[in-house]
C-alpha cells in the first residue's frame, strides 16, 4: 500500500548507499551475548578486507566485555545463512553489503 | 414624577442553549469558496462523512467556562510550587537519582504536549464541524498549558541539579529522544483522522494510563509533590481528551462502513507504534524509581489487558474493529520489556542526558519478586556480571564511536528487543525497498514499514545520521556538545555530581571518600 498523499509522493531514502561514498554501514552482533543491548552499527570502507573487519573493528568493541576472546570465535552469519570469507576478501567480495547484518558466536 | 424603566437584565441562558449559540451556530456554509477550498484534507484519507453535526460534544466547554477552570487549576498548582520551593522541599525526594525519571519526562514527553498543541490548532481549522473543532481548539489550549506547566515545574530542580539545560534541543537531536519525537513526526504528517485515531485514540485513550500514570504515581511515592500536583491538574483535560478520542472513533465508524476497515488499519498501526514508545515508560518505571509504584507487567495487566482488551474492545466489536493485529506479541514480552529497555539505557548513558546504574540488591529482590524465574534467569546473571565488573573498577558501557547500536527504522529503538518465544534470541526483521535494505526490531514495526515503506525510508535514524557527519562530528565530546549534554548530565549515577550533592546535602560521603 502507498503512502495516501494529495500530491506525487517519492523521496529519497536518508540512508542510501550513495551517502556514505566509499563506505557502508555494518550491523555486527554477538549472538547470545545479553552484555551488549543491540547489535552494533559502523561505518567502513567497502573495500576494507575481512580481516581487518574484524581484528580493527569487531574485536575492540567485543572486547567491551571482558571475558572476550578473540580466537574464541567459532563461527560467522550473515543475516540467517552460514559465512566463512577469505580473510583477504574485501567486504564487498565477501558479500557484505550496505547496512548488512554480520553474527558471530564464541564458544564458552 | 416618572422614572425610566430600568432595562431588563437578560436572563442567564442555560448551558446546553449556550453551548449551541457559542460554537454550532458560529457555523456557517462558505458562499464565496467551494466547501472543499475551505476544507481541503478531509477527503483524501478515504474516510467519508455524511453528516459533520453526528458529531456530539459531551462536555459543552464555553471559552469563558474554560478560562475559568483552568485559572483556578493554575492557582493551586503555583501554590504547590511554591511551598515547595519555600521549604526546600527537594532534600525530602527519595532519592536524587529518582530524577533521572524526570528527566526522561521533560526531555521526552514535554515537547510532545507542545507538538499536540501545534497539531490541534490545525485541526480546529480544519475539521469540518463546529463540535470537533472548538474541542480540537480546546484540546489545543490544553496542551500549551501542559507544556508550560511542566516546564515551570520542573525548572525547579534546575537549580540544585544537573541537566534541566536544553531539553528542547535535546529533543530534536539527542538518540532516544527520536523515540517520541518521530512518533508525533509521524503522526503530524499524516492526514487530520489518522491524527485523530493515532493521537486522541490509540495514545490519549488506549495508552494514557500506561504512559501517564506510572510517572506521576512515581512522583507521588518518591516526594515529587510538583510533578504530582501538574498531574492532577492536567487530569481533568485528560479526561476529555480521552473522550474525544473515544468520541473521534465512534463518529468515524458510525459515518460510513468503509471507514471501518481504514480505522482498523490505523489502529493496528497506532497501537504499536504508542505502544513500542511504552518501552521507555516500562524502563523507567521498574529501573528508575527508587521507590517503585508497580511493575510495568502489572501495570500492563491492569491498565491494558484489563481496561482496554477486556472492556474497551468488546464494545468496538460492535462496530466491527478487532483488537489491534499485533496484541499478542505485547502481551507475550510483558515479562521482559523493561530489562530490555533499561539495558539499552544502562549501555548508552554516556550518550544520555540522564544517568543509570546497575540495579541495587535491594531493586534486584524487587524486581526477583516482581517477575520471578523469568527474571532470575535471564537478567539478574547479566546485573550481576555487571556488577562484578564495576567492583574491579570498570563500567560497561557500549562503546562510543564509532561502534554505535543498530535502530528499528520504524520505532527507533535501538534493536534489542528479542522473539516473543526467545528471551535469548534478538529479534531483526529484513525487508527490501527500491535495492536498499531495512531493519525492524518485530513483526509490528515491519508490518507498519511494509504498509507505507516511502514514508519511513526517509526517517531521520540518530545512529545513522552520526554515522553520516550530520551531528557536530565524529567523536563522542563533539556529538554530545551538538546534542547538548553537559558534563555530570550523563552517564553512570554513582559518583555523579548530582550523586555527590545529595550525598553532601544529606551529610553523608561518597564511597570513594569514606
Amino acid at each position: 500500500m502507498a503512502v495516501k498523499a494529495l500530491y506525487e509522493y517519492d523521496y529519497p531514502a536518508a540512508d542510501r548507499a550513495e551517502v556514505f561514498g566509499d563506505d557502508q554501514l555494518v550491523y555486527v552482533h554477538w549472538i547470545g551475548n545479553p552484555l551488549f543491548c543491540s547489535a552494533a552499527a559502523v561505518r567502513v570502507p567497502k573495500d576494507m578486507t575481512w580481516s581487518a573487519f574484524v581484528a580493527d573493528v569487531v574485536t575492540p568493541w567485543a572486547q567491551t566485555d571482558p571475558d572476550f576472546d578473540p580466537s574464541s570465535i567459532t563461527g560467522w552469519k550473515l543475516f540467517d545463512d552460514d559465512f566463512a570469507p577469505a580473510d583477504d576478501a574485501s567486504l564487498t567480495a565477501a558479500g557484505v553489503g550496505h547496512k548488512s547484518l554480520v553474527k558471530f558466536t564464541v564458544s564458552n | 414624577m416618572t422614572t425610566a424603566k430600568t432595562p431588563r437584565r437578560a436572563k442567564k441562558l442555560p448551558m446546553k442553549q449556550r453551548y449551541s449559540l457559542l460554537t454550532r451556530d458560529l457555523d456557517w456554509e462558505p458562499s464565496y469558496v467551494e466547501r472543499e477550498e475551505l476544507y481541503p484534507y478531509t477527503s483524501y484519507e478515504g474516510i467519508k462523512i455524511h453528516d459533520w453535526d453526528g458529531w456530539e460534544d459531551p462536555f459543552r466547554l464555553t471559552v469563558d467556562a474554560y478560562f475559568k477552570y483552568q485559572a483556578e487549576k493554575d492557582k493551586r498548582l503555583y501554590a504547590v510550587l511554591d511551598s515547595f520551593a519555600q521549604s526546600q522541599g527537594h532534600l525530602s525526594l527519595s532519592d536524587a537519582s529518582y530524577l533521572n525519571a524526570i528527566k526522561l519526562f521533560i526531555q521526552g514527553v514535554t515537547p510532545l504536549e507542545y507538538q499536540a498543541h501545534r497539531h490541534f490548532a490545525y485541526l480546529a481549522r480544519y475539521l469540518e464541524g463546529p463540535a470537533p473543532r472548538f474541542a480540537a481548539l480546546c484540546q489545543s489550549v490544553d496542551e500549551l498549558r501542559h507544556c508550560q506547566t511542566q516546564i515551570h515545574t520542573i525548572s525547579n530542580y534546575n537549580k540544585y541539579y544537573d541537566w534541566f539545560h536544553s531539553f528542547s534541543q535535546m529533543h530534536d537531536r539527542v538518540w532516544y529522544l527520536s523515540v517520541p519525537k518521530s512518533l508525533f513526526d509521524d503522526a503530524m504528517t499524516a492526514g487530520p483522522f489518522e491524527f485523530l485515531i493515532s493521537i486522541s485514540f490509540s495514545f490519549e485513550y488506549l495508552l494514557t494510563n500506561l504512559l501517564f500514570v506510572p510517572f506521576m504515581s512515581g512522583a507521588s511515592f518518591n516526594g515529587d509533590m510538583p510533578t504530582m500536583s501538574f498531574g492532577f491538574s492536567a487530569q481533568s483535560d485528560e479526561s476529555r481528551h480521552m473522550t474525544l478520542g473515544l468520541e473521534a472513533i465512534k463518529f468515524l465508524l458510525e459515518q460510513d462502513e468503509d471507514n471501518v476497515p481504514i480505522i482498523q488499519e490505523w489502529v493496528d498501526k497506532w497501537f504499536w507504534r504508542a505502544y513500542r514508545m511504552s518501552a521507555l515508560v516500562a524502563g523507567m518505571m521498574d529501573y528508575m524509581l527508587p521507590k517503585p509504584v508497580m511493575s510495568w507487567k502489572e501495570a500492563f495487566e491492569l491498565y491494558f489487558e484489563q481496561q482496554m482488551l477486556g472492556g474497551l474492545f468488546p464494545d468496538l466489536e460492535f462496530y466491527g474493529i478487532k483488537p489491534p493485529r499485533h496484541v499478542a506479541d505485547a502481551v507475550a514480552e510483558k515479562d521482559k520489556l523493561s530489562h530490555e529497555v533499561y539495558k539499552i539505557l544502562h549501555n548508552f548513558s554516556f550518550a544520555a542526558s540522564f544517568t543509570t546504574q546497575t540495579p541495587t540488591p535491594e531493586k534486584m529482590a524487587w524486581l526477583s519478586e516482581q517477575y520471578g524465574e523469568a527474571f532470575d534467569e535471564f537478567y539478574a546473571p547479566t546485573w550481576e556480571k555487571h556488577r562484578r565488573i564495576e567492583d574491579e573498577g570498570g563500567r560497561v558501557f557500549f562503546q562510543g564511536l564509532p561502534q554505535l547500536c543498530q535502530v528499528c527504522q520504524v520505532c527507533q529503538v535501538p534493536m534489542a528487543f528479542t522473539e516473543s518465544d526467545d528471551p535469548t534470541k534478538i529479534s531483526f526483521r529484513t525487508s527490501e525497498f527500491k535495492e536498499e535494505t531495512y531493519h525492524t526490531c518485530s513483526d509490528g514495526c515491519q508490518w507498519i514499514f511494509e504498509r507505507e515503506p516511502e514514508k519511513y525510508i526517509q526517517a531521520w535514524l540518530p545512529v545513522h545520521q552520526i554515522l553520516q557527519g550530520n551531528c557536530g562530528g565524529p567523536t563522542v565530546p563533539e556529538v554530545l556538545d551538538w546534542y547538548g549534554v553537559q558534563e555530570g548530565d550523563n552517564g553512570e549515577y554513582k559518583g555523579s555530581r548530582d550523586h555527590q550533592s545529595w550525598l553532601e546535602w544529606h551529610g553523608e560521603t561518597t564511597e570513594k571518600e569514606a
